[in-house]
């Protein structure tokens, strides 16, 4: 890999040429995408990321530590847990990742209803800790608005975003089995992970069980065959710690050093995006106005087209805090939809039962990766349901308890610590579903002005809250895991409802969303802001509706439809 | 109890952890106690005894390493120390006692000066009267989850201490840095024991 151009003094050679083709306002999931695509089309693009570079492999620190290798076995201390006291409300925060999360002191927003933001600033943004799971949205997902009347209605269809599915897939890499089912469209699959035996009993008989109904692997962006030069997954499961193979997807170890290769990347670290500027005279923008993390410095950048990928909430901000004339009340908003119908996934609500048989087998690998039962509820006249529209998908996966059961096997002693040490234990198998929630105008981000952040910024309060359809989805979640896991006779079955506030899917979506009517969008079919058709916003915010399945895999779908858009339209000289 | 006492006084009189180390080899020329070796960080002397007696009847030495052998005490002293904050460290410090009154109030003694059949004895009411930790899903425990008290959870703390030790880890459990392609399906005979990590 050549090496970045910000290398040495990447100030300075950001500062040289203040001008460029276009800017990508945020380097992770969406905008690694935008900068491969814009960068390979010849553009001299500039990438703003808010946080410090990280260099793939050379700056993974942690990729071949064990729990042994820290003083405190991974655990972090009472004054890191306080900089990520909102992250660190998800349990996942431990030494080995805990710099990939955001500073909470120094980036408060306040949550006006319980909301859980989990921030990712530096290069890659969550790209690096991302789960992995990557499924294709169908027409049930882009017509869902259109029919039963919630939000507006998507200006594009399966068919408008699939060759770009199928086209960001081939180099992502996914991994995954192909089912042929109307409400999961089969993506451009690399060979599957294997399902465990007790997976493979409880799928037969919850397919023989209920027959529209399935259950399969994973699909994910890990790699299970070499592709173009990164190496196959090894199955340590220390993703978020870096893969020195290259074998999951992530814009830092994929999308920005293709972007790099071409000469045409330049990325300036350190650079808060403050504002988009519009020029009242040209009817457009022209650059971006940076906050200097370091100096507190603002500078402006101009270009030709912007992409605003800072991440869902991130990218309504600026939008919110670009006013002029023209756009009192944040760019691109005459609808007054900006900043509107956030939607989560809803989390943590299944069931888990105890599997008995197959003790004498056991599995090889930290699998980075479960089961997945795709949503089999509201997709056709048969399976429509009275209590609630949309659906679910349930994640998953079956796992000998292991050494993790000590502490409540009622015993200790001798007997006690070598039969740990030698049996396995019995298996566990789980289900959590990961509902859709639809999109309320008044679940909401806004501007406030009364809390700023350690660079004297407004910073957003949160007012989101799930309803009756997601609580009635939620319901059947766990009233159907309960009886699957029956079905599938696993025993001491247990049903919960964490009863997670939003924010815990870390699948925010929504607040600048697309449509077909100006007056109720923010954004139209390619992406563009309605009046300022030269800013692109292609990360979460700008979804019209959230399906149930993970949505990453479509944000990088729409980032490079949109980017080639772009790119054309640029070559026509439309923008 | 005389000494416990005594410890008390002198932790207030002495209150610095220098003065703290010199009576501590002072008490163990003078008692026929198991003599503590190490010097705890945070736990004073009369806890760090029952974390040490703790771990050595719930992880003894057999024909694999002792939870005293991989310093499992130790470990739990820094992290008490160093991983708890203040609230969790007073709660620990008040159910240690708690623990301690318990036993005194059984036998007179405290935990580490219990004979062997005493410490089993104690332990085995504390397992059948401790609830247990609920299944969890991805970082978080699922459903009501009641309190599951000192014992249970110290014991929870020293499980994991064991085991994810590099002796343990890496000598005793099945150790694979590199597993390579997930198999999903293997004799457990080729296994041949439990993963470690």
């Amino acid at each position: 890999m050549s090496a970045f151009k910000y290398d040495h003094n990447y100030k300075t050679a950001a500062e040289k040429d203040r001008t460029y083709d276009a800017i990508v306002i945020g380097s992770g999931m969406s905008g690694g995408w935008a900068a491969k695509e814009l960068c390979e089309a010849g553009m001299k693009t500039l990438v703003l990321e808010r946080g410090r570079i990280i260099q793939h492999i050379k700056d993974y620190p942690n990729m071949n530590k064990e729990a042994w290798d820290w003083e405190y076995r991974g655990s972090i201390t009472p004054a890191e847990r306080k900089k990520h006291y909102k992250a660190g409300r998800t349990n996942w925060i431990g030494a080995g990742n805990k710099d990939l999360y955001a500073n909470d002191l120094e980036n408060p927003y306040t949550e006006i209803k319980p909301f859980m933001w989990l921030r990712a600033h530096q290069m890659g943004g969550r790209s690096q800790l991302w789960g992995k799971q990557t499924y294709r949205w169908s027409d049930i997902d882009f017509e869902a608005n259109a029919k039963d009347g919630h939000g507006v209605d998507w200006p594009i269809r399966y068919k408008d975003i699939a060759p770009w599915y199928t086209y960001v897939e081939k180099y992502v890499g996914i991994s995954g089995q192909a089912l042929g089912l109307p409400q999961l469209p089969d993506s451009h699959f690399l060979p599957p992970m294997e399902l465990n035996c007790v997976e493979k009993d409880i799928q037969h008989r919850i397919e023989k069980a209920y027959p529209n109904r399935n259950m399969t692997i994973g699909r994910v962006a890990h790699l299970t065959e070499p592709l173009n030069g990164r190496g196959k997954c090894q199955t340590r499961n220390k993703c978020s710690m870096g893969c020195p193979y290259s074998a999951f997807f992530s814009s830092i170890s994929v999308t920005l050093p293709a972007a790099n290769a071409t000469g045409n990347m330049t990325i300036r670290p350190f650079s808060i995006a403050h504002s988009i500027i519009y020029d009242e005279q040209k009817g457009k923008a022209t650059g971006v106005k940076v906050i200097d993390a370091e100096t507190g410095e603002m500078i402006e950048y101009k270009a030709r087209i912007i992409f605003c990928n800072a991440s869902t909430l991130s990218s309504t901000r600026i939008l919110l805090n670009s006013t002029s004339n023209r756009f009192p009340n944040g760019l691109g908003n005459d609808s007054g939809e900006l900043g509107h119908n956030l939607m989560d996934h809803t989390y943590r609500v299944g069931a888990l039962g105890t599997f008995e048989g197959h003790e004498d087998k056991y599995y090889k690998g930290r699998r980075p990766n479960g089961i997945y039962i795709p949503r089999y509820w509201n997709i056709d006249e048969a399976s429509k349901s009275d209590k609630f529209v949309r659906g679910f998908g349930y994640q998953g996966g079956a796992y000998r308890k292991g050494w993790g059961r000590g502490a409540n096997i009622q015993d200790f002693g001798a007997d006690f610590k070598d039969s740990l040490l030698k049996d396995p234990g019995p298996w566990e198998f789980f289900i959590t579903g990961f509902a859709e929630c639809l999109p309320y105008h008044e679940n909401k981000v806004s501007l406030d002005t009364n809390s700023l952040d350690k660079w004297g910024q407004a910073t957003l309060a949160i007012d989101c809250e799930y309803k009756e359809n997601e609580l009635a989805l939620n319901k059947q979640i766990q009233e159907d895991a309960v009886e699957m896991l029956e079905k599938a006779g696993l025993k001491d079955i247990v049903g919960f409802d964490s009863k997670h506030e939003p924010g815990f899917g870390i699948h925010e979506m929504g607040t600048a969303r697309m449509g077909r009517d100006p007056k109720t969008s923010v954004l139209n079919a390619t992406n563009q802001i309605h009046a300022c058709k030269n800013v692109f916003v292609t990360d979460g915010a700008c979804m019209t509706s959230n399906s149930c399945v993970n949505p990453s895999l479509t944000y990088m779908a729409l980032t490079a439809r949109a980017a080639n858009h772009a790119i054309s339209e640029l070559k026509k000289l439309n923008l | 109890m005389k000494r416990r006492e005594a410890l008390k006084n002198t932790a207030i009189i002495g209150g610095t952890a220098a003065l703290f180390t010199s009576i501590l080899s002072l008490f163990q020329a003078c008692k026929a106690q198991p003599r503590l070796t190490w010097e705890p960080q945070f736990l004073s002397i009369e806890q760090a005894q029952l974390v040490s007696a703790l771990v050595d009847t719930i992880l003894p030495k057999t024909s694999t390493p002792g939870g005293l052998d991989v310093k499992v005490d130790i470990l739990i002293d820094l992290l008490y120390g160093n991983t708890y904050d203040e609230q969790a460290q007073q709660s620990i410090v008040t159910e240690m006692e708690k623990f301690n009154d318990k036993c005194m109030a059984k036998y007179g003694k405290v935990f580490y000066e219990l004979d062997a059949h005493q410490k089993k004895a104690f332990l085995q009411e504390e397992e059948a009267n401790s609830p247990k930790f609920n299944s969890g899903v991805w970082g978080y425990s699922v459903g009501e989850q009641k309190p599951v008290g000192f014992y249970r959870s110290f014991k929870s703390l020293a499980v994991w201490g064991y085991c994810s030790s590099e002796e343990i880890g890496i000598e005793v459990l099945k150790y694979d840095a590199i597993p390579g392609d997930y198999q999903g399906c293997v004799p457990l005979s080729e296994i041949g024991g439990v993963w470690s990590i």
